[in-house]
């Protein structure tokens, strides 16, 4: 039983006013004349055990008059012997998450939870309305059979799906079913990262079941990424690890389990980044995983990453650039990142013909005209402005990661100007105006490479910036990748026709989305029947942390009129339909009192008449 | 067009609302005279065969005795009255003590003024019989002794006794008993009207003994509605006005065992009364004096 106003429990402190008047009843103010007072003492005296006991039971009923007006005016809410439960909309929130398939004491996470919400299923009666509500969003509806056949049916996700956005969507649906019992039950692991957010539950009851026992230390992949995108055919794997101390790791690419060849082994230490250097032998785009040892939770030992291998692109170098450049690309060929050939040109604005090029701006600015007019020729839309000379830093875009730009000073420059709508990128920024820009199949530098004008060709990350500017950016469109968590949607990028489902098999894009399936794994766009790109699945990082919210902290995150969370599975199914099953109490209550008073006033009254009665007041 | 003249009986009035319509000579007749127009004729009651004197004629006289010589004559009807030769001796013996003059009601009299009404009416009705009629006062002490008289006078002084003081805190009911009994030699009727808040001992024991020297004796034991039933509400702390013993109480509490016991202590003064051969009566403030005043006159038509 719980009460709505329990500060008007203090009512019944009043219960003492009966005992105290019974114990201070000596103390009577009001005196009487009465001669016949020998015989009211007789009549004490002959009936003092029989008066006892009447005046006993008489305070014991006023006391308990009192206490239940008291606990009336406190609105109770209380669940009536043999009463039922009231028809109830119910929705069942089943965390079908990733971390729920953790193994604790021997069986999945999940199997508890399926228990418990098959047990609250299966206690609705055909008046009720029910609703399963999964993390991963999926709403099933209908009788409690059906209800209970999706239960059944359900699995956990590769990801962690979003239980706030589930439990929003079943207070909704409770909400909307026109039912004056309305609760919404909860069956989660209690993952902490699970519920940063605060739901408004309203007036629907809300009550959570978080098994017991203390979740496993887990080890996992965090981090799997392929740096860059497009290996030429060198590139690199970044892995980071999760958990309590070190742990094996093996990085496979091309196909999956046991037909992935392994490209490194090692020990990873926990929270610190793991880069394995490779050139495989693979061409294409090819996918790859970073795999550990088993532990309890399965679904975060591996995570994947997608790479686009191939040659390294050719490129020339134009002698009118000066020594930096030529260096930097004969360095880049003698280590294989580049080759020499003309699909590519680094080129001074002013000799530049065609496209795809590195366009760095002259040295002289008498041929700024003339670079201009190249780069009108080539259909490039961007202009020199006139040269510049001041001091500036270079500064990239958040969005890049690499940072080989960021810092490099620049004392000459022409800053540059868009003509027209132009979609390009701009790779940095001096002051407020852009420096280094880039757009379909061209980079424009806009100092030239020389240290009198930038520092840039004498940084550290000079050599890896052309390297990725050639290889990245003039080498043709390789593809993209998408990095998307299980079930999550997204726009598919111009021309992907299709995606490959878990078998290899194409299936075509509808509506220009791509839905992303619920386990974790590579899947490959296709344009023209051509892989173009992958689309990369894996659980989100934060699926791996099992660290548990506290009970109360969960009933903070869920504001509502009574919303409570145990870890007993069978209490929390019964007490699903508890809302409806308690009801208010205030009624039987007064009727109780009243009950006890009229008894108090037959008894008070007793056998006499007291039609004619007056008043010890009138009488003295 | 011929009217029909209703008789008034005051005797069947409610005493508090008499009791404010005059004094008590006025009220005592009135009850009288109501009284007696509801008697049945008798032939023991109240005319000899000696005759005395002429009366007008009141609605209920027997029509035997109407002098038609008169009547033709002087045309007024008046009754021949005869001189009683019975030798009753009778003596009402009123309790006067504080006790009595309590009322537990703004809208009733006090037991007091409603015995003093019962016994002004009582002796003017038995000196109408010619009965010679005595008079005792008594609270702690003996406050009025009027020794037994037939004269008309004797009523008057009934009535001025009445007004004297009295309100003893304490009831002597066998020293009154035992003075009426020295008063009249001979066997007669002795009347007391008291609320008998005394001890059954005393009382009885007297009685007994005017029981024993031939005396007819009958108690009007008189009580205030809430005296009977304890219908008050509510709690105090009682006080008798007599004793000054004070008992705290609620009365709904007691309501119940109060009662019981009153009937208790009625059955227990019947009984006693009846054992020495006294009539008893109970009656209340709330009663018409028609009531008691018929059990009292009863008693006297059994007399000789």
């Amino acid at each position: 039983m719980s009460f709505l106003e329990p500060l008007y429990l203090l009512l019944a402190g009043a219960a003492a006013v009966p005992l105290l008047l019974h114990l201070l009843r000596r103390r009577i103010n009001v005196r009487v004349e009465f001669p016949a007072v020998r015989y009211i003492l007789r009549a004490e005296r002959e009936n003092s055990r029989k008066m006892k006991l009447r005046n006993l039971l008489l305070m014991l009923l006023r006391i308990l008059a009192i206490l239940f007006l008291a606990l009336a005016a406190a609105r109770p809410v209380g669940r009536l012997i043999g009463a039922g439960h009231a028809p109830t909309a119910i929705a069942i929130v089943l965390d079908n998450s990733l971390s729920t398939s953790t193994i604790v004491e021997g069986a999945p996470l999940f199997r508890r939870l399926r228990a418990a919400a098959l047990a609250a299923a299966q206690a609705a009666t055909p008046s009720d309305r029910i609703w399963l509500v999964t993390a991963d969003g999926r709403v099933v509806g209908g009788s409690s059979s059906t209800v209970a056949d999706a239960i059944q049916r359900l699995e956990p996700i590769g990801g962690s799906g979003d239980l706030n956005e589930a439990l929003g969507r079943a207070i909704g649906l409770v909400r909307g079913a026109g039912l004056p019992a309305r609760h919404v039950a909860i069956a989660t692991d209690g993952q902490a990262t699970s519920w940063r957010r605060t739901t408004e539950a309203g007036d629907v009851d809300v009550s959570a079941f978080i098994p017991p026992g203390t979740p496993p230390v887990n080890h996992a992949v965090i981090v799997a990424e392929a740096r860059p995108t497009r290996w030429t055919p060198r590139g690199s794997v970044v892995a980071r690890t999760l958990g309590a101390d070190s742990s094996t790791y093996r990085i496979a690419i091309g196909g999956s389990g046991n037909d992935a060849r392994t490209l490194a082994r090692g020990t990873a230490v926990a929270d610190a980044e793991v880069v394995v250097r490779a050139a495989p032998a693979e061409r294409g785009w090819v996918s790859g995983s970073v795999e550990l040892e088993p532990d309890e939770l399965r679904g975060d030992d591996v995570r994947h990453f997608a790479a686009w291998i191939g040659q390294a692109p050719a490129v020339s170098v134009d002698p009118s650039l000066g020594p930096f450049v030529r260096t930097a690309v004969d360095a880049l060929v003698q280590s294989d990142r580049l080759r020499l050939g003309a699909e590519a040109a680094v080129v001074s604005a002013d000799a530049f013909a065609r496209l795809p090029a590195l366009i760095v701006a002259p040295l002289d600015p008498v041929r700024v005209g003339a670079a201009n007019r190249a780069l009108e020729r080539a259909g490039v839309p961007w202009r020199f402005g006139p040269a510049r000379r001041e001091s500036g830093t270079a500064r990239e875009p958040a969005s890049v990661p690499t940072k080989l730009l960021d810092g490099a000073t620049v004392s000459l420059r022409y800053p540059l100007t868009a003509v027209g709508d132009v979609a390009a990128d701009t790779l940095a920024r001096v002051g407020a105006e852009p420096w280094v820009v880039a757009g379909d199949r061209y980079v424009i530098v806009a100092s030239p490479l020389d240290p009198t004008a930038t520092d840039l060709p004498i940084r550290a990350g000079f050599l890896p910036w052309v390297a990725e500017a050639v290889s990245q950016r003039l080498a043709g469109d390789a593809g993209v990748v998408l990095s998307a968590t299980p079930g999550a949607r997204l726009r598919a990028p111009a021309g992907i026709q299709a995606v490959d489902d878990a078998s290899g098999q194409p299936v075509p894009v509808g509506d220009g989305e791509i839905i992303a399936p619920e386990r974790a794994g590579v899947y490959f766009l296709r344009r023209g029947g051509q892989r173009a790109g992958a689309l990369v699945v894996n659980a989100e990082p934060d699926e791996s942390a099992l660290g548990r919210i506290a009970p109360a902290v969960l009933q903070s995150r869920i504001t509502g009129r009574q919303v409570s969370v145990t870890s007993n599975g069978e209490q929390w199914a019964r007490d699903a339909y508890t809302g409806s099953a308690r009801r208010p109490l205030v009624a039987p209550l007064l009727i109780l009192a009243a009950l006890v008073l009229l008894a108090e006033a037959l008894m008070s009254r007793g056998t006499g008449d007291g039609a004619n009665r007056g008043s010890v007041k009138a009488a003295a | 067009m011929e009217t029909t003249r209703v008789p008034v009986r005051a005797d069947l009035f409610d005493p508090s609302s008499l009791a404010s319509l005059g004094h008590v000579e006025i009220i005592a007749r009135w009850v009288v005279d109501g009284f007696l127009t509801g008697l049945h004729r008798s032939p023991k009651k109240g005319f000899s065969v000696e005759f005395a004197e002429y009366r007008g004629y009141q609605p209920g006289d027997d029509l035997r005795f109407i002098d038609w010589k008169i009547a033709a004559r002087a045309n007024k009807w008046v009754v021949k009255q005869f001189e009683e030769e019975t030798n009753l001796r009778a003596t009402l013996i009123l309790d006067v003590s504080r006790s009595m003059a309590w009322t537990g009601a703004d809208t009733r009299i006090t037991k007091l003024a409603y015995a003093e009404q019962l016994v002004a009416a009582l002796s003017l009705l038995l000196i109408r019989q010619r009965d010679a009629v005595g008079f005792i006062r008594y609270d702690d002490r003996l406050r009025t002794v009027i020794p037994p008289k037939a004269r008309t006078a004797q009523w008057r002084r009934i009535l001025h006794a009445l007004e004297e003081e009295g309100a003893g805190l304490k009831s002597d009911a066998q020293t009154a008993l035992m003075h009426a009994a020295r008063l009249v030699r001979r066997p007669g009727m002795v009347v007391l009207i008291s609320d008998l808040l005394v001890e059954t001992n005393e009382v009885t024991e007297a009685v007994r003994m005017l029981r024993a020297v031939g005396h007819d004796v009958t108690v009007l034991h008189i009580m205030d509605p809430a005296e009977r039933d304890l219908s008050l509400a509510g709690e105090a702390v009682f006080a008798d006005p007599e004793s000054g013993v004070e008992v705290p109480a609620t009365v709904a509490d007691v309501r119940s065992a109060y009662r019981h016991t009153v009937d208790e202590a009625i059955a227990e003064w019947k009984q006693a009364f009846s054992s020495t051969g006294a009539g008893y009566e109970v009656f209340t403030t709330d009663v018409p004096f028609g009531v008691p005043l018929r059990k009292a006159f009863a008693a006297r038509q059994r007399l000789p």
